[in-house]
């Protein structure tokens, strides 16, 4: 995977992509036990032109690199199906800012707080969302009153409480 | 529905035990989870194929797969 961070570190040299922070399945595998995934979720800021975000840019960049697009919009990076995800609200553009800087083996990338990581499954909501939340309580270590913080911004407080009763 | 304070104690065992090791796992440096999330994908591949489901191992350095498992 460290071959695939490299990719990804020089796309946002390059601007290709703004900045990026790992997330979904391998986002969270960073705070809890590993966890069964097929892709590599990658939030990501893109470039903006007026109200538009697209992905184009950025896959015609892959394309240049020989990388191609497959099922699902997988790119296959060095052997990793990534998965692009544009930082589409609110909660994904404060979970990308404060992302943090982790080292994978020699390597530096972002990985999507655990807080936000469990904001961003209670707004999507589906039964895995609600599994991996009971996961981040019992083995992950969280920072209680950042999440009470990240809950209220976001209006997820009351989801919060119907999930973790 | 049972608690652990009503199971039998060989059984609070084996659940104590899991739970410590699902608490171990969640505290391996990342790029071990990362090998152990191919080794989950090895085992479910299979399994997924059977159901006419589409997955992939990642071929990532030091865990390459042969085509067969492709």
């Amino acid at each position: 995977m460290e071959k695939t961070l490299q990719v990804l570190n020089d796309l946002e040299r390059n601007g290709a992509l703004g900045r990026y922070a790992i997330g979904g399945a391998m986002g969270a595998t960073f705070y809890i036990e590993p966890v069964l995934t097929f892709d590599l979720d990658v939030y990501v800021a893109l470039p903006q032109k007026g109200d538009l975000i697209s992905l184009t840019p950025l896959y015609e960049a892959l394309k240049g690199r020989g990388y191609t697009i497959e099922e699902g919009e997988c790119v296959n990076i060095e052997g990793v199906p990534v998965q692009f995800l544009p930082a589409y609200n609110q909660l994904l553009e404060e979970a990308l800012s404060e992302a943090q800087e982790i080292v994978y083996e020699n390597t530096p990338t972002r990985v999507l707080r655990a807080e936000h990581l469990m904001a961003i499954c209670l707004q999507t909501g589906r039964e895995k969302d609600r599994d991996r939340i009971r996961l981040f309580r019992e083995e992950a270590k969280i920072d209680a009153g950042y999440l009470d913080g990240v809950l209220q911004r976001f209006g997820l407080e009351e989801k919060w409480r119907q999930w973790t009763q | 529905m049972e608690t652990m304070d009503t199971i039998d104690p060989e059984t609070k065992r084996i659940l104590t035990a899991k739970e410590n090791r699902r608490h171990k796992l969640a505290s391996l440096p990342y790029p071990e989870k990362v090998r152990a999330v191919v080794q989950l994908q090895r085992m479910a591949v299979p399994l997924l194929r059977n159901r006419n489901k589409r997955a992939r191992i990642w071929q990532i350095n030091g865990l390459e797969v042969s085509s067969k498992e492709r």
